[in-house]
């Protein structure tokens, strides 16, 4: 790249700097307040501006972040997020939307999130988001937000936005469930930005235990096997999932484990409700932050996309400096991209 | 004298020489109201018409009474509205149930409309073991194709096996269904797909019936002979006649071997007609009463396999609901073709042909190995549910859009020699297409509450209460529905108890995982417009494409949908039955760029002004702009786009990469703006 250039990109990126500076505009301020009420459309507009990939976006996403912080009051929430995995046909869509209606029965002041993620097409880019079809939500219910997100072809199966939208929405609901594509290494993914994660399985599917005997797929925290039309079936599958655990030497934890294989029929609503009172148990308990974690993870995920291991290693090297710690992750970020630009008009 | 016989004649028992009696002469009718509908039956009675082809509206097809909210924008639309057995008396007056054969296109609510049959019989003194015709009754595709189901599969199975068992000891000449391949082939199947998946559903019911166990030996083989099909016919008339040759072999061959029927006339496959309307075009309408012609040699060449009724579609469906003119034109050309012409005087014209013959048992090869994949999977209700079938039919249909696309497909004034003098037939003062008179609704809800009002309400309670303990217990529900039509139940009360009782149910869509295999200029300007949208702005173009109403026909959404990821969109589809709140709502959450509807009923006015109603509440109506594609009359586009509709698509716009293009200007225009 020539010097000119380099000149530029530290410019541009200094006047993002001063951009990130002014306080926030007062239409996402008014989006800010009415989504703090749940409604719907603005906490939607909110999730699109988490979402984009441009300049504007990541000045408002470290503006918001910036104004929530300091506004506690109203975006005090800390919510419990559920992520749901388990290869595609499992019935996840289905067994999320029974959940819900059970939480929202069980507590009727409960408020929840769906975060579905469906795979974008290899060759368009484009994406089928289909799984609103598999839930039925009471409709104008503020306690009940749904949406689809893309995954871009991110290779982790997880929407490269999704990071960002559950730093969003983690402020304003009580639970939050992230549904994954299912396939490719979204378990990983999804167990970073989850307090809690449930494999869904269909009875008698012997794979995804080997997947986990493989050291593939991290050990969720809850398993159901969903689709358990018949009794004779769902026994059968659950003494098979214990064996093969056993087999595989995963102990599940402690005296839960019992608890945490459950048995499910969406269609028919079957042990629905026993795993939503689980659910609103592990909520209840005191959960720790493990927000740090994600951000360190997420932000290595992206300056190895950005930069290559190269970037990461620049990064162990400055790693001390201040600023590259310090602020919204937007800040951070906009920082090390500082740094880089630096280092590398440096280089020539 | 046999010896004398001619290869080329009929002759009966006494060996003298006959005339075969035609077909069974339909026309699919019923519309505004059963006062309306009842002239109409009448009149087409008096015309020559041999038997009744009741078509019914989307909430009485739905389980609905027509004042409910989702109801009324679809009343008298595509069909009669019957909200009790007050409207059936009037819908049948004058006309002697003894002497009709009746065929009703009814599915998710047909044993409502059979016990309103049967009460309505019962009720006027006619025995009802007289009663003579079908109810259709296949809601597998419903769930495919059609989607008027309201209840999960397995207790749509379960009513259809009660009907069958009812109709076998109380009305022995009733078909209590009639397996439809004629809407599998409008949602794209191919004459395989046809055969198989019909003859699927037929097992499945036919397993489920041996299964319940109900009928000894004889009586189940009866029953085997009650299963008739309703069939569709296309342009390919020569595969079609190969088609139909194939169907009849193969149900000879599955009732033999899989039920081990021994009476022959028990395997006959028996069918009635609709030819094909989706092949018939919007563009220069008046070359469909050639197709329609064309269609109908299909199903009546081949004397073996040649259709017991037939009903044919008007030449101008593609524009809008046939009037009463265009129905009487068609019925002219199946009294044409049955009575100027030779045909019925011959045996079967095929017979030793080499090359039918190696045509059926290709087609009946391939059917076979869809056929027994299927039963590997657990059969058609498992095939349903996991949405095997519905995403075959899909992909087919992509299939065949395509080749309309790439012109690999010819359709005259469609894709090749579009230019042409404008017809003549279009330019009748009411621009060639009927419109429902818009005050003959209210005279619909006059009736109902007049009913409830005069009904003994402890009767209706009660019978209803049966009606769910009954439905709880697994009883045979006939009964039980008769009590209620006579205890004036309403049509929305009798499937409320039993949406109680079962749950309603959503098929899968079949859209996911659907690639097109379109790549043309078009899309390359298309997805260069995505592009430059995501550089702009920073993130996909997301689309939400809904079918608000009752109409099921979602083919077009379907496609829609598929295309817009095709060219780069990010879309939200979520299927059928959607009220203008579901489709708002998820507008909102989804925060879309433009929000895309599709309407086949006619009920396109009153559904446009629900959904900017509903987007004018939540402030949105200025911000997401509005597209609407489906069977749309020109008259209505102007006020249409008043409302502030951006786009209208009709059948014409058959270039989906075309119309992508258009949606991407619209949501610029609205970004602009």
């Amino acid at each position: 790249m020539p010097l000119s250039q380099q000149h530029t990109l530290l410019q541009e990126l200094e006047s993002i700097h001063q951009a990130m500076d002014a306080p926030l505009d007062p239409t996402t301020h008014d989006l800010l307040h009415q989504a703090a009420q749940l409604e719907k459309w603005p906490i939607a507009q909110l999730i699109s501006i988490f979402e984009r990939n441009n300049t504007e976006s990541l000045i408002k996403r470290h503006a918001i972040t910036r104004y929530m912080d300091t506004h506690p009051d109203l975006f005090g929430k800390q919510a419990c997020i559920f992520g749901v995995t388990g290869t595609p046909g499992a019935g996840k869509s289905s067994l999320i939307g029974e959940l819900c209606l059970s939480l929202l029965e069980q507590q009727p002041d409960i408020s929840i999130a769906v975060l579905a993620i469906d795979p974008s097409s290899q060759s368009s880019g484009g994406a089928l988001l289909g799984d609103r079809t598999r839930t039925q939500f009471p409709v104008n219910n503020k306690q009940v937000f749904f949406r689809s997100q893309a995954s871009h072809l991110d290779l982790g199966g997880m929407g490269k936005a999704t990071f960002h939208v559950m730093r969003l929405l983690r402020k304003f609901f009580d639970v939050v469930m992230i549904e994954t594509v299912g396939i490719g290494q979204s378990e990983i993914e999804v167990q970073r930005l989850s307090d809690h994660t449930m494999l869904v399985m269909q009875p008698l599917a012997g794979d995804q235990v080997q997947f986990m005997k493989a050291g593939i797929m991290e050990v969720p925290d809850t398993f159901v096997i969903n689709k358990c039309d018949e009794d004779a079936l769902a026994k059968k599958s659950r003494h098979l999932l214990k064996a093969s655990l056993k087999l595989a030497q995963i102990h599940l934890s402690g005296d839960e484990a019992e608890q945490a294989i459950f048995m499910t029929s969406a269609t028919q609503r079957k042990g629905i409700r026993e795993v939503a009172e689980y659910l609103l148990k592990v909520c209840s308990v005191d959960r720790p932050d493990n927000f740090d974690e994600q951000e360190v993870y997420f932000r290595n995920k992206w300056i190895r996309e950005a930069y290559g291991e190269f970037g990461l290693g620049v990064f162990e090297h400055f790693k001390d400096k201040a600023e590259l710690s310090r602020g919204t992750f937007e800040e951070k970020e906009l920082a090390y991209k500082q740094l880089m630009a630096n280092f590398l008009t440096k280089l020539k | 004298m046999s010896s004398d016989k001619q290869a080329h004649k009929l002759y009966d028992k006494e060996g003298k020489a006959i005339k075969d009696r035609p077909w069974i002469f339909r026309t699919y009718a019923g519309h505004t109201n059963v006062w309306a509908s009842n002239e109409l039956y009448r009149s087409n009675l008096g015309k020559g018409q041999t038997g009744l082809s009741i078509a019914l509206d989307l909430p009485t097809q739905c389980g609905y009474s027509s004042d409910h909210d989702i109801a009324r924008p679809e009343i008298g639309k595509v069909g009669v509205p019957i909200n009790s057995l007050d409207d059936m008396k009037v819908l049948f007056d004058q006309i002697p149930l003894d002497q009709m054969n009746t065929s009703m296109t009814i599915n998710g609510t047909s044993m409502w409309l059979l016990a309103l049959y049967v009460a309505l019989a019962e009720e006027q003194g006619v025995d009802i073991a007289d009663l003579k015709g079908t109810t259709q009754n296949d809601l597998i595709k419903e769930y495919l194709a059609r989607g008027t189901y309201i209840f999960p599969p397995e207790d749509s199975i379960r009513l259809i096996v009660d009907m069958y068992e009812y109709c076998l000891h109380n009305i022995p000449s009733w078909n209590a269904s009639n397996i439809c391949s004629y809407h599998l082939q409008e949602a794209g199947a191919t004459p395989v797909q046809e055969l198989a998946f019909a003859l699927t559903t037929a097992i499945t019911i036919l397993d489920a019936i041996r299964d319940r166990g109900c009928f000894n030996e004889e009586e189940f083989e009866r029953c085997v002979g009650r299963i008739s099909y309703f069939v569709n016919a296309g342009m390919r008339f020569v595969e079609e006649v190969c088609k139909m040759r194939a169907f009849c072999e193969m149900w000879d061959e599955i009732t033999t071997e899989r039920y081990g029927v021994k009476n022959p006339k028990y395997r006959r496959f028996r069918y009635g007609v609709q030819v094909n309307s989706l092949g018939l075009t919007e563009e220069q309408p008046e070359n469909n009463a050639w197709r329609i012609l064309i269609e109908t040699l299909g199903v009546t060449l081949s004397r073996n396999a040649r259709c017991r009724a037939l009903q044919l579609p008007a030449w101008n469906e593609a524009l809008s609901l046939p009037r009463p003119w265009d129905q009487q034109w068609s019925i002219r050309l199946q009294q044409i073709l049955a009575y100027e012409t030779d045909l019925l005087e011959y045996p079967d014209l095929f017979e030793g042909s080499h090359v039918v013959e190696s045509k059926v048992n290709d087609l009946k090869e391939q059917a076979y190995a869809e056929i027994n994949k299927i039963l590997d999977m657990g059969g058609g209700v498992e095939a349903v549910k996991t949405g095997y079938m519905k995403t075959s039919l899909v992909t087919s249909q992509g299939e065949r859009m395509t080749k309309l696309v790439n012109g690999e497909q010819v359709v005259v004034g469609k894709n090749k020699w579009t230019e042409g003098i404008e017809s003549p037939l279009v330019k009748g003062s009411d621009g060639g297409i009927f419109m429902v008179d818009a005050d003959a609704a209210q005279r619909t809800i006059d009736a109902l509450n007049k009913t409830r009002s005069e009904r003994d309400p402890a009767r209706a309670e009660a019978a209803l209460k049966r009606l769910a303990e009954e439905a709880a217990q697994g009883v045979n529900l006939m009964e039980a529905s008769i009590e209620c039509a006579k205890a004036r139940v309403t049509t929305g009360e009798w499937s409320d108890t039993l949406r109680a009782a079962f749950g309603e149910f959503r098929p899968p869509t079949g859209v996911d995982g659907q690639a097109l295999n379109i790549e043309n200029d078009t899309l390359t300007a298309v997805r260069k417009k995505v592009e430059t949208f995501i550089e702009t702005h920073g993130y996909r173009p997301r689309i939400v494409v809904g079918k608000p109403g009752l109409d099921g026909h979602s083919n077009g959404a379907e496609m829609i949908a598929v295309a817009a990821r095709h060219t780069g969109f990010d879309v939200i589809y979520f299927g059928i039955r959607l009220s203008a709140v579901d489709i708002v709502q998820s507008a909102l959450e989804e925060n879309v760029d433009v929000i895309g509807i599709s309407l086949l009923s006619g009920s396109h006015n009153e559904i446009t002004d629900q959904l900017f109603e509903e987007l004018e509440k939540h402030g949105a109506r200025e911000a997401i702009p509005v597209i609407l594609g489906g069977i749309i009359p020109t008259p209505d586009f102007d006020a249409l786009y008043d409302k502030g509709i951006k786009r209208i698509f009709t059948p014409k716009d058959f270039d989906l990469m075309s119309v992508m293009s258009e949606i991407i200007d619209v949501i610029n225009e609205q970004k602009r703006a």
